[in-house]
């Protein structure tokens, strides 16, 4: 790799490679100057004739965006570039795409000095950088996303604390770009697991956390998500360009009330808790065993170098000693 | 240098040989670790989604822990290490929170007052003990090994908890290993995710996940792995016979936790250091201690 290195000893060490690598606003946005030539390169693609990355030389304008690269491009170089937008100011998440690599709006990135725009994954490409949507609408259409009261309208002004309000908010502001669906490496796995996808979760999120829905229509609903396939990657909030924190405001209490309203749904935290709450630290086999039950036992081969190499202990895993953090965790858990 | 020691579930269980290098390296680097005997784990992904209130007062508690003993806290496992920042600054934020958990510590005597710092080990090697003086100690460089840092999320994600654009751009991983003498490579795996976290009731995701980093990672010339993260260790090292089976190829790409790179080049044995207790076995990597 091309580090270059900084003084010994300076800076914070979580944030290692923030300034080395221009991770910052400030530094991104000073990368360039009027005067400089961008490299742009552009995957194409056509349903008929494949993919295809084309690349161009883009003069820098002032405060340039990817989008103002793209308008560029297509103004005097390639007049048939399929790429949309719309609002050009974060509110309309039309015009989301892949920039080296990362999800971005390319209305709200600073274009860099070698950079390739490709059309966000997991959503079919219809053309160029333009993808197909209607597979996230029919997901989000699936799961009802509309409240249904359970008591009559109280009336004006409705008795709701902002507590209460407190996720339902955060997600409420997504623009529905695609970024974190595309961004997601569950989803990326395709119909492997039946995992619904940050995107449709969140546009869930808006009303299934909203504390006047119908519970039973919410359970019903996080019931087809497959929330518990989730990694906690936080893959999506990195790209998400409105700020939301995905896992930890929506996945995670959307979570809660599967564990509450869709019976076995959240069989694998469940069954940590109890034995958090028993022995104070996880055993694994216990975990594992308690998960999957005795299917677990399916996988000899790997029980076997696991018991050689002294990773599992099943005389642990069956008694469960009794220790200090153990007492501790009973109390807190309990 | 004195720190309160926190290994986590993993480096009590499946990745003893952690703990085992952990202590062994500390004294090389004169880090005196005092362990919290009574400490409980973290909650991993699993309590903080379905018990937020016992998710915070088992973390808190710890942090608790610590400060009684009246020392920073230093971690090994990336998912315990978000868990307590998070724990820490849910506390700080919301006062009526830090009440809660304290009447409730206050029962065993323990008070949390927002005190402790916590540090991983790969912080605690920038930070106290000073890249200046980690040069000084390496007796056996570790020349021509070339080293694939394998991250994981928990450190360098959330980014509003490390605050980057873009958590590729950390390389405090591949810094250290160049400082030990490796050579390190860029590939696409590496701040990815292992899928540990959904593991115990469905291997799937992460088998195919980690395969394409591994393999990503031998592409780009790597002899061995090396993760700060217990967790995906387990998937990286422990899963990868299953994942060579899924992908029809063999890997034998030899993981070692980041204590165990450390400690080669301090001039411990692999013996000292456990690396026999890992699933694919690192003996590839013997040629370069030393050299």
């Amino acid at each position: 790799m091309n580090i270059v290195p900084a003084p010994l000893g300076s800076g914070d060490a979580r944030r290692l490679g923030q300034i080395e690598r221009h991770d910052s606003l400030e530094a991104r946005n000073s990368r360039l100057a009027v005067g400089d030539t961008l490299t742009v390169r552009v995957r194409r693609f056509e349903r008929e004739g494949g993919a295809d990355i084309l690349e161009f030389r883009v003069p820098y304008q002032r405060a340039m965006r990817v989008l103002d690269a793209l308008n560029w491009i297509a103004e005097n170089e390639a007049r048939d570039l399929a790429y949309r937008w719309f609002c050009g100011s974060k509110m309309c998440g039309t015009c989301a795409v892949r920039m080296n690599g990362r999800e971005v709006l390319a209305c709200w990135e600073a274009v860099e000095p070698d950079m390739t725009i490709e059309p966000l994954r997991n959503l079919p490409v219809i053309r160029d950088l333009v993808v197909d949507r209607s597979p996230f609408e029919r997901i989000v259409a699936s799961l009802e996303p509309w409240i249904e009261r359970t008591a009559p309208y109280a009336g004006f002004p409705e008795p709701l604390l902002h507590k209460e309000m407190e996720n339902a908010s955060k997600a409420l502001d997504c623009i529905g770009c695609m970024a974190c669906y595309s961004a997601c490496p569950v989803i990326g796995l395709g119909n492997l697991t039946d995992f619904a996808g940050p995107a449709p979760l969140v546009q869930l999120a808006q009303t299934a956390l909203d504390p006047r829905n119908d519970p039973t229509k919410v359970g019903r609903a996080l019931a087809q998500t497959g929330i518990f396939n989730c990694v906690s990657c936080y893959k999506c909030e990195e790209v998400c360009p409105a700020g939301i924190p995905i896992v930890s405001r929506v996945i995670e209490p959307l979570k809660a009330r599967a564990a509450v309203l869709v019976p076995g749904m959240a069989k694998h935290p469940q069954i940590l808790r109890r034995i958090v709450a028993a022995r104070g630290r996880v055993d694994p086999g216990a975990l594992v065993l308690g998960v999957q039950g005795f299917t677990a036992l399916r996988n000899l081969p790997r029980i076997w170098r696991m018991l050689v190499r002294g990773k599992i202990n099943p005389v642990r895993t069956l008694l469960g000693l009794r220790t200090a953090a153990a007492s501790a965790a009973r109390r807190l858990l309990s | 240098m004195k720190f309160a020691y926190y290994p986590g579930c993993s480096a009590r269980s499946t990745c003893a040989e952690l703990n085992e290098a952990m202590r062994r390296v500390a004294k090389k680097l004169g880090l005196e670790l005092t362990q919290l005997e009574s400490a409980t784990c973290t909650g991993a992904r699993e309590l903080r989604a379905i018990d937020l209130i016992g998710f915070f007062t088992l973390n808190l508690r710890i942090l608790a822990l610590a400060e009684r003993e009246g020392l920073p806290l230093m971690t090994v496992c990336n998912t315990c290490t978000l868990n307590l920042l998070d724990a820490h600054a849910a506390f700080v934020g919301d006062p009526e929170l830090a009440i809660k958990v304290n009447e409730t510590l206050t029962n065993e005597g323990l008070r949390y007052s927002g005190r402790t710092r916590i540090s991983h080990f790969l912080w605690v090697l920038y930070e106290d003990i000073g890249l200046k003086r980690l040069r000084e100690l390496v007796t056996k460089p570790l020349n021509g090994l070339t080293v694939a840092a394998f991250y994981g999320c928990h450190i360098t994600r959330p980014p509003q908890r490390y605050g980057f654009i873009d958590s590729r751009n950390n390389i405090s991983l591949e810094r250290l290993a160049e400082l030990l003498g490796c050579r390190s490579i860029d590939y696409s795996g590496r701040t990815e995710c292992c899928g540990f976290h959904t593991a115990a009731h469905d291997e799937r995701v992460a088998i195919k996940l980690t395969g394409a980093h591994i393999k990503s990672a031998k592409i780009g010339g790597a002899k061995t792995m090396v993760t700060p993260c217990p967790l995906c260790h387990t998937v990286l090292d422990g899963f990868q016979r299953e994942i060579e089976r899924d992908m029809g190829e063999k890997l034998d790409m030899p993981v070692l936790h980041l204590p165990q790179l450390i400690g080669l080049a301090l001039g411990l044995t692999p013996e000292e250091l456990r690396v026999d207790r890992h699933i694919v076995d690192p003996e590839t990597i013997a040629s370069f201690v030393g050299g």
